[in-house]
């Protein structure tokens, strides 16, 4: 672990697990990302702030193509999401993604929502998948739950089991867009602390979130977005403590 | 002749109609479930020569007539080709063809009414669409479709007596045939309509049934 950790320092520049230069993306007429660069290396935590509409979700949805690219280049674990040669679903599954509400399979129970994927693309035989869901759900305090459908979970169980059963297919990189927005806020902890252990066990996360507490405590960065621009970005200390653009301080004035 | 006398003396006929009847609706309804699948897949697609192919195809089947539609099948493909359809595969083309399109249109509010997140959530995962539609999106929609699918059972049910035209022995064809012989037109009539009757009303009570249960399940 510690060698590994060393040569992952030292070999920063190559390093990036997503890079993106100039990214644009447009709902007909209106331009939502108008020109955005950033790059995210191995094991970093990088939370996007903003107001809300102003592009967050959109962003992270192009970090795994689930909106086509208007222009730019993208890439992410090595895959060039603008180029239209590439196996998207391959590009998909080093790629994990956690939505503000949830998405579990509600035909599915809490086990099944897991394996799905991992069956159904080979990368695993149904006991291996069933033993490394469980696995998982224990890793997120809910291995009792496994044969439960969601309807029957609370908010804050169904993102934690989203979040194993995004897991599942052991994801180089995991995407969050607001993962606890939904929340009642009794349970907003419990899914934080989620994503603190996977923070620490080094998974590289890019996460759309208003937990200011959490972005402070966790990210390696912080980049403040507004109207598809990114105004401001640096270390938590930097952009949430001791803003510079007044856009910032203006947004973090309302939500603090 | 009394009621009773002419359901004694022609029950067994009539019972063996109506099974035909039931017969010929269920054979066509799942050919239609394949038909409307088929379109309906194609309706939800992102690609639009998909989307205007079973747009074309609804728009037809819906703009002419049961009758027409049966008339051309029986009587006019085998004037152009020199196949000869007997009158139940000549029904069974006509009754699927036609509840084909009100399935292809089922099937898309059924797909239409489950939430995107979901097909984005599986899509996320790196299952292909195809895999997502299968095992995520489909087996939602169809628990949402069975109101709507039983609907459709009692609707082409009902349109198997258009089928008289053609000759297909079902429940009509053979009241008819009874009151050639006994001139009861009255009374025949009247238990023909009375055993329609009991078989759809038992149907729209499952139907609805049904439809309860799903929305409690929510
Ligand atoms: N599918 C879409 N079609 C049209 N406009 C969209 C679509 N998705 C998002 N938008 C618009 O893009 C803007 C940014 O939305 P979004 O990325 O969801 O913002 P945020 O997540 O920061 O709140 C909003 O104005 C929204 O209305
Ligand atoms: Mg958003």
């Amino acid at each position: 672990m510690e060698s590994k950790h060393t040569e992952s320092k030292n070999m920063e520049h190559n390093n990036s697990k997503i890079s993106i230069k100039g990214l644009r993306k447009s709902f007909g007429h209106l331009e939502v990302l108008k020109g955005m660069d950033v790059e995210v290396s191995e094991g970093e935590v990088v939370c996007l702030i903003g107001p809300s509409g102003s592009g967050k979700s959109t962003f992270l949805r192009c970090l795994n193509a689930l909106e086509t690219i208007t222009a730019g280049r993208v890439i992410v674990d090595g895959y060039d999401l603008t180029d239209k040669k590439i196996n998207i679903n391959k590009a998909r599954e080093n790629i994990g993604m956690v939505f503000q509400h949830f998405n579990l399979f509600s035909n599915l129970n809490v086990i099944q929502n897991i394996m799905l994927a991992p069956v159904e693309l080979k990368k695993l035989t149904k006991e291996e998948a069933r033993a490394r869901g469980m696995e998982l759900l224990a890793m997120v305090g809910l291995a009792e739950k496994a044969q439960v459908y969601p309807s029957k979970l609370s908010g804050g169980q169904k993102q934690r089991v989203a979040i194993a059963r995004a897991l599942a297919m052991n994801p180089d990189i995991m995407l969050f867009d607001e993962p606890t927005s939904a929340l009642d806020p009794e349970m907003v902890g419990e899914v934080l602390e989620v994503m603190k252990g996977l923070a620490r066990d080094g998974m590289t996360m890019v996460v759309v979130t208003h937990e200011m507490g959490f972005a402070r405590e966790v990210a390696s960065r912080v980049i403040f977005m507004d109207e598809g621009v990114i105004v401001e970005e640096g270390t938590p200390q930097e952009v949430l403590l001791h803003p510079t653009q007044p856009r910032t301080i203006d947004f973090l004035n309302k939500v603090l | 002749m009394s009621f009773f006398g002419l359901i004694r003396e022609n029950g067994v006929f009539l019972l063996g109609a109506m099974g035909k009847t039931l017969e010929l609706t269920l054979l066509s309804l799942i050919f239609a479930a394949f038909i409307g699948l088929f379109f309906g897949l194609l309706n939800v697609s992102k690609n639009r020569i998909c989307n205007t192919i079973a747009n074309i195809y609804i728009d037809c089947i819906r703009g002419v007539p049961l009758i027409v539609l049966a008339f051309f099948v029986y009587f006019g493909i085998p004037m152009a080709t020199g196949i000869r359809l007997d009158a139940l595969t000549a029904g069974i083309i006509s009754l699927s063809m036609n509840a084909g399109a009100y399935m292809a249109e089922i099937v898309r509010a059924g797909i239409q009414s489950i939430d995107k997140g979901q097909m984005e959530a599986a899509r996320s995962l790196g299952l292909p669409y195809g895999k997502a539609m299968c095992k995520v999106v489909l087996p939602q929609a169809i628990r949402v479709m069975i109101p709507s699918i039983i609907n459709q059972f009692i609707i082409t049910l009902k349109d198997t007596s258009i089928l008289s035209v053609i000759g297909f022995p079902e429940l009509v064809k053979a009241g008819q045939i009874v009151i050639a012989r006994n001139f009861e037109t009255f009374k025949m009539w009247a238990i023909i309509a009375i055993m329609y009757l009991i078989v759809i009303t038992t149907l729209s009570k499952t139907a609805r049934a049904l439809e309860r249960k799903i929305s409690y399940g929510k």
